[in-house]
């Protein structure tokens, strides 16, 4: 039965989403403009902090005793090797940190951010996105898909696969995925955009390796070809013809793939070869640079559409609490060397322009942890989290939502459709395929796209 | 009580009347058959059995095609499959079982990489890569052994191989089902129109490119005719029907 109530709701709520449609029409005009093939040469790079990280540390610092937060300090983190920290009292005695403002004046993050801070003026800061989970797989998939786990499994497909169904189905690699939680789920998917889920990128170049002492390459081709044919003629006698057809295509990738020079490229010796400003021997992410190098090359080469990977270690339960900084630290690092890199590498197909001025990257991680620090020195899972996004197509200099002083839950950041709440990672999601011309509801079934998050 | 009363004389009084009045059957009418012409019983108690797939093919689990391959190698362990598959003349055919869990689909907890469901152009890539170290391996076992190895000991081709020359399609026919049923399960002749066909142009044009690539000086380990039947091997090896159920 309809209540008053309710239809007042329902009234007040479809009131809000033509106002907010109003708002939008702009922004719908121009991403109708980009959908119509001004997506063309975009590149995504996907990173998740597995473990979930601190964000009192970067994002959300905090460096105050207030309500139950105690905050990060010398008695509980290495700050030796920290660029960032400088030292601030606490109240109650010992020595916390001072705020980092960021370049450009406008965020201000704590010490973890490292070298990142330079490039404040590029990042779009996401703060108390309500995770509603504590459990790492469900957080991961949560933060990657915008769909809790169900029963175990993932229930939709996750963001480096939406982007590369949406504009990567051309490319030889559509979406390569290091420990990324990446999934492929749900109808209106094409085959050929099956994320390469690796353990590592060196993997592609001895998957592609093949001795030349028994036939010759042209052998291996034919026999690759015909199978080609084999899938073909099998789908067209299925009932469900769509598997194979997509065998079909993955024989044809794998033609391209031996066929071009990617067995060099890609081996993790050619990689730190052709980058060696980025750090391999970090302490941290040091293994995951190696990640970031393939990324660079392969857009640089135009093979993929979307790379993703994890950086891991950032579950930091007892005392390993103390290195989170460093590691955050490390990995914001990592983050500003790629985006160093991407400035300086010229655009495979638009002629004049970076590769940067088209790459979009976006951080993300399971859930943050307790603003607590336990008995054993650490921090425990938390239902709160931040993301970090650099994108021309984002508003930067920009910080969205919030947490509550006290305890850091996730706080209301706007009035949304279904009314006042905090920003959760469906609308996260939705907003940043919206950015791309992209339907959220073919991928998505919750979400709401932030218009203020886009850049203008 | 009154109510019970009343009842029971009412029932008393029903079937005194019914004792009075004559009672009696319908009168029997006699069965008459009439003679018909013969004919055929109508079958009605078969029931057609639709027994096609409900849902698309899918991927056969790793661990399904791990073990299939290694019964294929000789019933083998896996460290003892990837010994015999890297073999001691540094052909870098296969490495190591290690590179190939996340490629070939395994869920590697290790790492925090789940299960894969679906075939990727990767793991396309990878079961070539398996399925040549195969069958180029087991043509050094079956067909190029020094001492010769019986066909019944033999792993894979498990048929004479004649020497020097690309068989007739008639005599290449039983050899290629043979390798039909080891890998797909069924005789050649059940499979679809025209793969019988294609599979033996793949054999005459393999037998043909390893020919002309010796003679042209290329250093290649395999006679034409021997790489003719690996090709056969790891076309059916790499055969989606041998991935897809």
């Amino acid at each position: 039965m309809t209540t008053r109530r309710t239809f007042l709701k329902v009234l007040g709520a479809t009131a809000l989403a033509t106002a907010s449609l109003g708002r939008t029409k702009q922004a719908w005009a121009d991403v109708a403009a980009l959908s119509a093939g001004g997506n063309d040469g975009e590149f995504f790079l996907f990173i998740i902090a597995a473990g979930g990280w601190d964000v009192t540390l970067w994002a959300d610092p905090r460096n105050e005793s207030v309500g139950i937060i105690n905050p990060a300090s010398t008695d509980n983190t290495d700050t030796a090797p920290l660029k960032k920290w400088v030292d601030a009292p606490l109240l109650n005695g010992g020595k916390s940190f001072q705020l980092v403002r960021a370049k450009g004046d406008k965020l201000v993050f704590g010490p973890g951010i490292g070298a990142l801070a330079e490039m404040g003026d590029r990042l779009t800061l996401v703060n108390g996105l309500s995770m509603n989970t504590v459990a790492h797989p469900d957080g991961q998939a949560y933060s990657a898909t915008g769909r809790h786990l169900q029963g175990g499994r993932v229930a939709a497909s996750s963001i480096d696969t939406m982007v590369a169904n949406e504009m990567g189905k051309e490319q030889l690699l559509p979406a390569v995925s290091v420990r990324f939680p990446s999934s492929f789920v749900g109808e209106n998917l094409d085959r050929r955009v099956v994320p390469l889920v690796l353990a590592d990128v060196g993997t592609i170049s001895r998957t592609l390796t093949r001795a030349q002492m028994f036939e010759p390459a042209q052998t291996r081709d034919r026999v690759t070809a015909m199978l080609s044919e084999e899938a073909n003629d099998l789908a067209s006698r299925s009932a469900y013809p769509d598997t194979l057809r997509g065998m079909d295509l993955q024989y044809q990738a794998l033609r391209r793939m031996l066929g071009g020079n990617l067995l060099e490229v890609f081996s993790a010796e050619a990689l730190r070869k052709n980058h060696p400003d980025l750090d391999y021997k970090a302490r941290f992410a040091g293994g995951s640079a190696i990640n970031a190098a393939f990324a660079v090359e392969a857009m640089k080469k135009n093979l993929v559409r979307s790379v993703s990977f994890a950086i891991s270690g950032f579950d930091t339960h007892g005392n390993n609490y103390r290195t989170q900084a460093q590691l955050q630290q490390e990995t914001f690092g990592l983050i500003a060397d790629t985006l160093k890199l991407l400035d300086a590498a010229p655009h495979p197909t638009k002629t004049g322009k970076k590769l940067s001025d088209h790459t979009h990257i976006m951080i993300m991680s399971d859930f943050c942890r307790t603003p607590q620090i336990n008995l054993g020195g650490g921090r425990d899972h938390y239902p709160n989290n931040s993301s970090l996004i650099i994108s021309p197509r984002f508003r930067r200099n920009f910080s969205f939502g919030k947490t509550d002083a006290e305890q850091l839950l996730p706080a209301p950041a706007k009035k949304f459709a279904d009314g006042e709440r905090a920003i959760s990672p469906p609308d996260l999601l939705a907003t940043f395929v919206h950015a791309f011309g992209v339907n959220p509801r073919v991928y998505l079934r919750d979400g709401e796209v932030v218009p203020e998050l886009l850049a203008s | 009580m009154s109510r019970a009363s009343s009842a029971s004389t009412l029932a008393f009084v029903i079937a005194s009347a019914l004792s009075v009045a004559p009672i009696g059957c319908a009168r029997e009418i006699p069965l008459k058959v009439q003679a018909a012409q013969a004919a055929d019983l109508v079958p009605q108690d078969t029931v057609l059995q639709d027994t096609s797939h409900k849902e698309p093919p899918r991927m056969v689990p790793p661990e399904v095609y791990m073990r299939t391959y290694l019964t294929l190698f000789g019933g083998l362990s896996p460290l003892d499959a990837q010994k015999k598959a890297r073999g001691g003349d540094g052909g870098n055919v296969f490495d190591s079982w290690n590179d190939y869990i996340a490629s070939l689909g395994f869920p590697d907890y290790h790492v925090d990489i789940p299960r894969q469901m679906q075939t990727n152009a990767l793991m396309v890539a990878t079961f070539e890569r398996l399925g040549v170290a195969l069958c180029d391996r087991a043509v050094e076992h079956d067909l190029k052994s020094k001492i010769p190895v019986p066909v019944a000991s033999r792993v894979i081709f498990a048929f004479d191989v004649p020497k020097g020359s690309t068989l007739p399609e008639p005599e290449f026919l039983p050899r290629y089902d043979v390798l039909h049923r080891t890998f797909l399960g069924y005789p050649a002749r059940l499979g679809p129109d025209g793969r019988s066909r294609r599979f033996y142009a793949l054999y005459t044009e393999i037998v043909k490119d390893q020919a002309s690539a010796l003679k042209a000086g290329q250093k290649l380990r395999f006679a034409p005719e021997e790489e003719g039947w690996a090709a056969v091997c790891y076309a059916l090896v790499r055969h989606p029907e041998f991935h897809l159920y």
